[in-house]
C-alpha cells in the first residue's frame, strides 16, 4: 500500500481527507490546542524550530565540490562581501563589488529605472565599469516567468538556462583581462532569484538532473574542467542595496526624506520561495519580516508605515497579467493600493521586483471604473534611493515609464518635476542627434575594453 | 472526457515527478494556504483542495481540477511559505500544469492561447517582455497615459543610459550566440515538443525563426573565420 494512501493514514493518524473523505480528528481540547499552538507560533513569528527541520543546501553543495562533482563560483575577499543573516539565522555572503548584472526582462522592458539606478549607484561609489561591474549581452532571462505562467518548460530547461547564464558570469571576466570567477552574478529579478535558488536546490539534490543537464552544458561548451559551475550564493540586487544602505545614506544622500511616508511590498518570490534564504535583520521590523526594502527606507530616514495586507501578493500571476487581467487589477487595487492608501496614507509604495511594480503601477487607472479614485506612486527601493541621492528623475530613475503618480512623490521630495521633465525633453533632442549619455562605455557590453 | 485509465495515467505522471514527494508532505486541513491565497479571493480555487485531492489520490477529481482550477493559481508561492507541513500547493500546481500539457488537455490549450505572444517572444529572444509589447493598444485598461513622456519609442529607449537596454523588440540586447545556445536548450529539454503539442501554428512560426537565426549565426561564424 502506498504510504500516501488515505486509508493507511486514516488508520495511523485518524485525520485525512477532503469532502466525503474527511474525518474528524477526535482530539481532546488540550491536544487540539497543543497541535494548533505549533501552527500559530509559526504564523506569528518565523521561529528557528522550522529551521532545525530544514537542510542548508549549501552544505551539500560544498560536499559535491569536495567530491569533485561541481565547481562552486566562490565569493572571495575581492568581492568585498558583507555577511547578513537569513530567516533561520544562517549566514549569507553578499558581494558588493565585481558584479555581473543579470538583468530582468520585465525591468528592462518596462521599468528600466531599476537597472539604471543600480548602475548609477555603483558609478557614484566610484566603481569602474569592466572591473567592478559588467553589463553584457551574453545572457538570457531565467525563463521562469513563462514557466510559472504556462507550464511550458520544465526543471531541466530551467536548470540548463540557469547554468548557462551563471557559467557566462563565471567566465565573463576573462575577456576583460581578469581571472575566472572575477565577476559574481547579481540577479535583478525577484522571480529569477527565487527560481534560481529552487533550481540550485534541485541540482544539488538530484544526481540524475545534474547528469541530464551536464550533457546539454557540455554541448554548449559551458562546462569548466568537465564540471558544472554553481554559484556559492544566489544574490538579489535588493540585498546589495540592503548591505550598502548605510553607505548610500551617509555618503550619497542629498535630500531629506523624513517627511515621506513609505510602505513596502516585498516580492513573493524574494522571500516566499526558498524562504530560508531571504535576509532578516533583528534591527529591522523586529526581525519578524524580511529586512529588504524597509532597511534602505529607514537608513535614508523616511517614515516606514505598516499596512495590514503587507503579506499579500501583488496579483501579478505571470499569465494573469497578460490574459486574465481582471484578476490582476482587482486584486492589486483591493488588496494593495486601497489598503496602502487608506490605512497608511502612503506617499509611495516601494517594491523590489519586476512584476510587482508593473502590476501595482499600471493597474490604478482602471480602478476608476469602480469608483476607486485613489492612487499611489509605485517604484523600486533603488529608484527611491537614487532620487534621495540626487539622481535625475528622468535620465537615471526613468520615471517616465511609470503610470502611477510618481510626480507627486518627486515634488514632495522638493524636486521640480516640471523642470526635470523639460530638461529631459530637451535631452531627447540631443538623443535624436546621437548625443547619448552612458553610464559605461557601450563597447563593454560586447566584450570590448572600457 | 478521459477514461479512468487515462486519468490514472495523468495522476501517475504527477506522482512520478521527482519533486512530488518534497512538495506533498501531509495535510492537517488547516487552510492557512487558502486563507493567504490571492487566487482564492476571485476564483473557485483552493490550494488546500489541491493538496487534499492529491493526498487522497482522487484521480477523477484531480482530473477535474486540472481543467480550470490549476490555471487559477498565481504561482506566488505564499501557500508554500505558510504551510506548517512544508507542502507546496503552488509547486504541485506547476507539476500538474506540465502534465496537463504533456497530455495535450484541451483546457490547457484554451487557457494558453492568449499567452502565445509571450511564448513567442521568450522562445525566440530569451526575453519574455519587450518595450513594443507595453503599448496602449495592447493594454487599454492601463489607461491613456501609461508613460509620462510622449515620443518615438526608439528615441525614448535610446535615452536609457545603458547600451544593452536601448532596444525596442527585446527587453535587452541578447547576443546571437546566446540565442542559438538557448535554442539548443529548448530542443534538448523537450520544450519545443511541449510547444508543438500545445500550439502547432505557433510552433511552426518559432521553428522558422530559429532556423533563420541559426543560419545567420553560421554566416557570422564564417565571416569571423574569413577575417582570421
Amino acid at each position: 500500500m502506498n504510504s500516501k494512501d488515505p486509508k493507511a493514514n486514516n488508520e495511523t493518524q485518524g485525520v485525512a481527507g477532503h469532502g466525503s473523505f474527511f474525518q474528524q480528528t477526535d482530539l481532546s481540547r488540550e491536544e487540539a490546542v497543543k497541535a494548533t499552538d505549533w501552527v500559530r507560533k509559526h504564523v506569528d513569528r518565523r521561529t528557528v524550530d522550522l529551521g532545525d527541520r530544514m537542510d542548508d543546501v549549501r552544505e551539500h553543495m560544498y560536499e559535491l565540490e569536495k567530491d569533485g562533482e561541481i565547481i562552486i563560483h566562490r565569493i572571495t575577499d575581492e568581492h568585498e562581501p558583507q555577511t547578513v543573516k537569513t530567516l533561520f539565522g544562517w549566514e549569507k555572503k553578499i558581494p558588493t563589488k565585481q558584479l555581473w548584472h543579470h538583468k530582468s526582462c520585465g525591468q528592462c522592458g518596462n521599468i528600466p529605472g531599476y537597472p539604471t539606478s543600480l548602475m548609477w549607484f555603483m558609478n557614484e561609489f566610484g566603481y569602474v565599469p569592466g572591473k567592478d561591474y559588467l553589463d553584457e549581452t551574453d545572457q538570457t532571462s531565467c525563463t521562469a516567468w513563462n514557466y510559472h505562467g504556462s507550464g511550458i518548460g520544465n526543471v531541466e530547461s530551467l536548470a540548463a538556462v540557469f547554468l548557462r547564464n551563471f557559467h557566462q558570469a563565471y567566465v565573463s571576466g576573462k575577456q576583460h583581462g581578469h581571472e575566472l570567477g572575477h565577476f559574481f552574478p547579481l540577479v535583478h529579478c525577484g522571480t529569477s532569484f527565487g527560481n534560481y535558488k529552487e533550481i540550485r536546490k534541485y541540482l544539488i539534490e538530484s544526481a540524475e538532473l545534474r547528469e541530464k543537464v551536464k550533457k546539454i552544458l557540455g554541448k554548449l561548451g559551458r562546462l569548466v574542467d568537465g564540471k558544472l559551475v554553481i554559484p556559492e550564493e544566489i544574490v538579489h540586487y535588493s540585498e546589495w542595496v540592503h548591505v550598502m544602505r548605510n553607505r548610500i545614506a551617509s555618503e550619497l544622500q542629498k535630500i531629506d526624506v523624513s517627511n515621506i511616508r513609505t510602505t513596502t511590498h516585498v516580492a513573493c518570490h524574494y522571500y516566499k520561495m526558498v524562504h530560508e534564504d531571504a535576509v532578516y535583520d533583528p534591527e529591522v521590523l523586529g526581525g519578524n519580516r524580511t529586512a529588504i526594502i524597509t532597511s534602505i527606507a529607514q537608513a535614508l530616514g523616511a517614515q516606514t508605515i505598516d499596512y495590514s495586507t503587507w503579506y499579500d501578493c501583488c496579483g501579478f500571476g505571470f499569465r494573469h497579467i497578460i490574459s486574465e487581467r481582471e484578476f490582476t487589477r482587482s486584486f492589486t487595487m483591493d488588496r494593495k493600493i486601497r489598503v496602502a492608501r487608506e490605512e497608511a496614507n502612503a506617499d509611495v509604495m516601494l517594491a523590489n521586483d519586476t512584476g510587482c511594480v508593473t502590476t501595482m503601477d499600471k493597474n490604478q487607472w482602471i480602478g476608476r471604473a469602480h469608483d476607486q479614485n485613489f492612487s499611489i506612486p509605485i517604484m523600486a527601493d533603488v529608484q527611491f534611493a537614487a532620487l534621495a541621492c540626487g539622481a535625475d528623475p528622468f535620465k537615471i530613475v526613468q520615471l517616465q515609464w511609470h503610470a502611477s503618480p510618481c510626480e507627486d512623490l518627486v515634488e514632495k521630495m522638493g524636486i521640480s518635476w516640471s523642470q526635470a521633465k523639460k530638461n529631459f525633453q530637451e535631452y531627447l533632442k540631443e538623443v535624436e542627434n546621437g548625443n547619448i549619455e552612458y553610464l559605461y562605455n557601450p563597447e563593454l557590453a560586447y566584450g570590448g575594453q572600457a | 472526457m478521459a477514461t479512468y485509465a487515462e486519468m490514472q495515467q495523468i495522476y501517475d505522471d504527477i506522482r512520478g515527478d521527482f519533486r512530488y514527494d518534497s512538495e506533498l508532505n501531509g495535510c492537517l486541513n488547516c487552510g492557512i494556504c487558502t486563507a493567504t491565497c490571492p487566487a482564492a479571493h476571485f476564483y473557485d480555487y483552493s490550494p488546500r483542495e489541491i493538496v487534499q485531492l492529491l493526498w487522497t489520490e482522487n484521480v477523477e477529481q484531480i482530473y477535474d481540477a486540472m481543467q480550470e482550477k490549476i490555471w487559477a493559481c498565481a504561482q506566488c508561492m505564499t501557500c508554500a511559505a505558510r504551510c506548517p507541513f512544508k507542502n507546496s500547493p503552488g509547486g504541485l500546481v506547476a507539476i500538474m500544469r506540465e502534465v496537463a500539457i504533456k497530455h495535450e488537455m484541451q483546457s490547457a490549450k484554451d487557457v494558453l492561447r492568449p499567452f502565445g505572444r509571450v511564448m513567442l517572444k521568450l522562445i525566440t529572444t530569451g526575453n519574455q517582455l519587450s518595450p513594443d509589447m507595453i503599448q496602449p493598444d495592447h493594454f487599454p485598461d492601463w489607461g491613456p497615459n501609461i508613460q509620462k513622456v510622449e515620443g518615438d519609442l526608439s528615441v525614448l529607449r535610446k535615452a536609457i543610459p545603458v547600451k544593452t537596454l536601448q532596444t525596442v523588440e527585446t527587453a535587452w540586447e541578447v547576443s546571437l550566440k546566446t540565442s542559438v545556445e538557448m535554442y539548443t536548450i529548448w530542443e534538448m529539454t523537450g520544450v519545443m515538443k511541449s510547444l508543438e503539442l500545445m500550439d502547432e501554428n505557433l510552433f511552426d512560426v518559432i521553428e522558422d525563426f530559429i532556423d533563420e537565426k541559426r543560419e545567420e549565426y553560421e554566416e557570422w561564424l564564417e565571416e569571423q573565420e574569413d577575417e582570421d
